[in-house]
């Protein structure tokens, strides 16, 4: 299973880089990197670039509901989350949750939602060298 | 391999059995407003868009975990594939069979399945993003209901990559229709099962939460005015949101906690959403999806 997995993000990475011109930040791979290491018993939603090369964050969106536990992890260069943050906004821009806890940077969050609603996924950087990651998201009942 | 053969055989078949004339198929084209270029809308306003609705699979397992039995009457019958005859109809119903493969694998319904899958090739073809379905790996992955997160992966690339390429093809409309017609299924299926079990009030939330979902499909629609067929169904689901707007949807922000448990983040939501919906107001919204997804599929 695992191996299919593999094989189908390295075919769909090399289709991208056929076609896409080469950047500084290859977040492609990076999130797609990011989607095996989801914890186990969680189902693949969505995999993000973090691509913030010029940029102070980069953000998405996602509709989480009641009853759900999300997780999202942050993939970098190297093994370390490289100084990315993904924190988690509600609708009206509240903090419901961050990667950087006491100033320690983790890379995953799991986030057992308990009010259904528009969500802002959110990506900083604290490493001012370190713009480029990847990040996956899923979900169990 | 035996999949792909199967799927040739369904295309042979069909082209053989539709019984029209080149010059009939074509004017049947010609009406066919979806098949041109949309509005050219800004790729990143629709991407964020489509980005933040979740896959019909959420929902589906849901409905497994609640006890529903599988209930293939439920479904779109592949029996009316040669109906659609219009890239507008070919692209809501290919996002209706997704929703339907989807299902018979939560319930490890295989030999459904299979004939999900021609059915969706066929449609994909036809909407010249056949390119993007490799038939062998979803139909290994969709008849193993152990594959779940493996179809959810590919389902989920293969949008974001059909999305795009459709986007660069201005055809983005067709991308708000394949989203519309899986989520207008997972309605259905979903809205039926709450009406067998009026005592699962987890059900009837669920039905209540896509409140929010339409709002955003509806936001997608009214970049697309100027397309005949998209306005008219924008039309139905108005009517549909006017239903949905008599549910409350309550929600209490309260801080949340964290800590480190084995290396992850592990927050304790606080907030909390309550969804004021009753039985009257499921049954309205059922009836109102059931005669849009009609119009769909029949």
């Amino acid at each position: 299973m695992k191996n299919i997995l593999f094989a189908f993000l390295f075919t769909s990475s090399l289709a991208v880089s056929s076609t896409d011109i080469v950047d500084q930040c290859d977040s492609d791979n990076l999130a797609n990197s990011c989607i095996p290491k989801l914890a186990s018993g969680f189902n693949f939603l969505k995999s993000y670039k973090v691509d913030g090369i010029a940029k102070e964050k980069v953000e998405y969106s996602y509709v989480f509901t009641k009853g759900t536990q999300y997780m999202i992890n942050v993939c970098a260069n190297g093994t370390s989350t490289d100084g990315i943050v993904v924190s988690i906004f509600d609708k009206e821009r509240n903090k419901v949750a961050t990667s950087k806890i006491n100033g320690q940077f983790i890379s995953a969050i799991a986030y057992p939602c308990n009010a259904t609603g528009i969500y802002y996924i959110q990506y900083t950087f604290d490493e001012p060298s370190a713009h480029c990651g990847g990040s996956a998201l899923g979900f169990k009942r | 391999m035996r999949l792909f053969v199967y799927g040739v055989i369904a295309l042979l078949a069909l082209s053989c059995s539709s019984g029209k004339k080149p010059d009939e198929q074509a004017f049947l084209e010609s009406l066919d407003s979806t098949k041109t270029a949309g509005p050219g809308v800004d790729e990143e306003v629709i991407n964020s868009i489509l980005d933040q609705i979740p896959s019909p699979l959420e929902i589906s397992l849901l409905l497994k975990e609640s006890g529903s039995k599988y209930n293939p009457e439920l479904l779109n019958s592949t029996n009316n594939l040669p109906k659609y005859n219009s890239n507008y109809r070919k692209a809501l119903n290919l996002g209706v069979y997704g929703t339907d493969l989807g299902y018979t694998n939560i319930y490890g319904q295989n030999q459904d399945g299979i004939k999900y899958i021609s059915s969706i090739k066929s449609l994909a073809d036809d909407l010249n993003i056949g390119q993007f379905f490799d038939v062998e790996t979803i139909g290994r992955l969709a008849t193993n209901s152990k594959n779940l997160d493996s179809l959810l992966l590919i389902t989920t690339l293969n949008f974001n990559h059909i999305n795009h390429y459709l986007q660069s093809q201005r055809r983005d409309n067709l991308s708000v229709l394949l989203l519309t017609g899986g989520w207008l299924e997972a309605m259905q299926i979903t809205c039926q099962a709450a009406a067998k079990n009026p005592s699962n009030k987890e059900l009837q939330e669920k039905i209540g939460e896509q409140k929010i979902i339409l709002e955003q499909i509806l936001l997608l629609f009214s970049f697309y005015e100027s397309d005949e067929n998209m306005a008219s169904l924008h039309a139905d689901l108005e009517q549909l949101k006017a239903a949905f707007d008599k549910i409350n949807i309550n929600y209490t922000y309260k801080e949340s906690t964290m800590e480190i448990v084995n290396g992850v983040a592990v927050i304790k939501d606080n907030s909390t959403t309550t969804i004021d919906i009753t039985p009257q107001n499921v049954e309205e919204i059922k009836n109102l999806t059931n005669s849009i997804r009609n119009k769909i599929i029949s």
